[in-house]
């Protein structure tokens, strides 16, 4: 019993070095099994030793714990993720925040290549690119190929803000929702930010009238 | 000849002509309908007929006029039958204190559920964390949540064992555990 | 959209509201052939067009009660209508991928034949209108056919005025560019 105490003792001195760890043990040791769990911190240890946001990788072991995957699949998973938020990291540069990062990660997983995120990074001087890296990626997953909603959201990336990036994915969204194919409707909604003054110098809407209609 | 505008003129024209359907169409609007109970006066929340086929989440977002960043809405209204104009952008800033989280309501429209929980980034994946109230009458579940911006993957757990995502937000395109996930934006930093 | 006998569509709704199922005939037969004529445009057939049009009053009438203005109950159908064709439009694209093969030669041969007439034109455009997307047809037919105002479109289709100036303006340059083709002989 001694000897197991002591080195209970010493096991508990080691986590509580860092009480972030402590915390993020504490949800791990709840939810997964020990085999995974070992595997998992080993994940978070490299991470964190690399300067990486671990809050993702922990989120996603204990997303795969509550949907019941096997440990096989939830180390995998983490592994995966933690290798695209390295690769994110590299291609941002140094200076990039937790949460730029993870969006970049999402990015890469859905097909932008590490130069665009750089690109994204030179386009945005000063700006956070986490919402720009968001909106690539949900444009993917509306069926925009990753070539195209990258073009897409580089061409707005100088004069559009977190909110402009949004209001546009959401435009889009709507647009392939109402039945437009993913590329049309990216189309037309770049053109609409594009070009809305345009729109504007249409004038003020008049009923259509028999005969030729006014020229634009 | 080579007149397109002129052509597109006299195409309006055309098709400005009134167009008559089969009357029997009366007939046959007249027999659906026949069945049918008499329609009430309801609110705006949607009822669940028979062209929602799945449950469908509503998700409305009081914007938050945040001190130092832009004041941002995640409004999105999962309508396929729009009897209204659908709600614009709501940008009105509310009394709340800079550092305060925005707030963000989920909604859930799923009759037949007997328990609804939203489950994502932001509790830890816990399926019990945050339960959703239904209402038994029009089975929609609604859960308000404060959020940090961020980007957060979440689906809907319904009766403990059925993942739902929502078919109005972006699809989360890592899907590691075969159970499809939403992601929610929330910008602001 | 002008309702020139919104009080009778009133009284219709009221009826109606108040358990009598058959003053919704009424209604039926006033708006039918406005719908129809809108869905024969936008769906390029009959039988698609009559199906969107007996669904949409069926909808109509499920919802009834959510009808904020009956003196403005054309305008209110017709946004169901114009619903009721994206979702049956898309699920016949879906379906059916028919290609008619050369037919810009068909409208070349139709236009020659007797340039003037009514019918030739009536081919060229309901052909022209076909190839068009979607959306950009809807906004066109809209503001031309229709002969909505910006802000009736805007509340019918629930997209931004600039938007939908944009489609229109799109529809135009697109179908003069289609319809010059036929006519550049």
């Amino acid at each position: 019993m001694r000897p197991l105490r002591s080195a209970c003792a010493l096991v508990l001195a080691t986590t509580m070095l860092t009480g972030v760890a402590a915390a993020q043990d504490a949800r791990l040791a709840a939810r997964l099994s020990p085999g995974a769990r070992a595997d998992v911190e080993a994940v978070l240890d490299s991470a964190r030793r690399d300067g990486l946001p671990v809050e993702p990788i922990v989120d996603r072991a204990l997303e795969g714990a509550t949907k019941g995957a096997d440990d096989t699949r939830i180390v995998a998973a983490v592994r995966r993720l933690a290798a695209d938020l390295a690769a994110a990291r590299d291609a941002f540069g140094p200076g990039v925040a937790d949460a730029e990062i993870a969006a970049g990660a999402s990015a890469l997983r859905a097909g932008a290549r590490g130069q665009d995120l750089a690109s994204l990074r030179t386009a945005r001087p000063g700006q956070s690119v986490t919402v720009a890296a968001a909106v690539l990626t949900d444009l993917v997953a509306l069926g925009v190929p990753p070539d195209t909603a990258t073009a897409a959201v580089l061409a707005l990336a100088a004069r559009a803000d977190d909110a402009t990036y949004l209001a546009f994915r959401r435009n889009v969204e709507r647009d392939v929702a109402l039945g437009a194919t993913p590329v049309a409707a990216l189309t037309y909604r770049l053109v609409t930010e594009g070009t809305a003054q345009l729109g504007d110098a249409l004038g003020p809407s008049t009923p259509a009238s028999p005969g030729r209609p006014r020229k634009p | 000849m080579s007149d397109p505008n002129g052509m597109l003129d006299r195409g309006i024209e055309v098709l400005r002509e009134p167009v008559v359907l089969d009357h029997q169409i009366d007939a046959r609007v007249m027999a659906a309908i026949a069945g049918l109970p008499t329609p009430a006066r309801s609110g705006p929340f949607l009822r669940a007929g028979d062209w929602l086929i799945r449950p469908r989440p509503i998700r409305i977002r009081p914007a938050v006029a945040l001190a130092a960043a832009a004041a941002l809405v995640v409004a999105v209204v999962g309508l396929r039958e729009r009897t209204e104009p659908p709600p614009s952008l709501q940008t009105t800033p509310t009394a709340t204190a800079a550092r305060e989280a925005p707030t963000v309501r989920f909604m859930l429209v799923a009759p037949s559920a007997t328990t609804v929980s939203l489950v994502g980034d932001f509790n830890d994946w816990a399926a019990d964390a945050t339960p959703m109230e239904g209402t038994v009458t029009d089975g929609l579940w609604t859960v308000t949540v404060p959020l940090q911006p961020g980007r957060y993957r979440y689906a809907f757990l319904v009766d403990g064992a059925t993942w739902v995502p929502d078919p109005d937000a972006p699809r989360a395109l890592d899907d590691d555990f075969g159970r499809p996930n939403s992601v929610l934006t929330i910008g602001g930093t | 959209m002008v309702d020139r006998n919104h009080t009778a569509d009133a009284d219709h709704i009221r009826r109606v509201l108040a358990g009598d199922s058959g003053a919704f005939a009424g209604l039926v037969a006033r708006y039918r052939d406005r719908l129809g004529r809108y869905a024969v445009r936008m769906l390029g057939n009959r039988a698609d067009a009559e199906d969107a049009v007996q669904e949409t009053f069926v909808r109509a009438y499920r919802s009834l009660g959510r009808c904020t203005d009956p003196d403005r109950f054309g305008a209110w159908v017709f946004g169901i209508l114009v619903n009721r064709c994206r979702t049956i439009g898309a699920q016949r694209a879906r379906r059916e991928r028919v290609q008619i093969a050369d037919e810009s030669a068909v409208l070349r041969a139709a236009v020659q034949d007797d340039p003037a007439g009514r019918q030739a034109v009536r081919e060229a455009i309901t052909a022209a209108l076909a190839k068009v997307a979607p959306m950009l047809r809807e906004a066109f037919l809209l503001k031309f056919v229709e002969e909505l105002s910006y802000e009736e479109m805007a509340d019918v289709t629930g997209a931004s005025v600039p938007a939908l100036k944009m489609r229109v303006l799109r529809a135009r340059t697109e179908l003069q560019r289609l319809l010059g083709d036929v006519t550049d002989v």
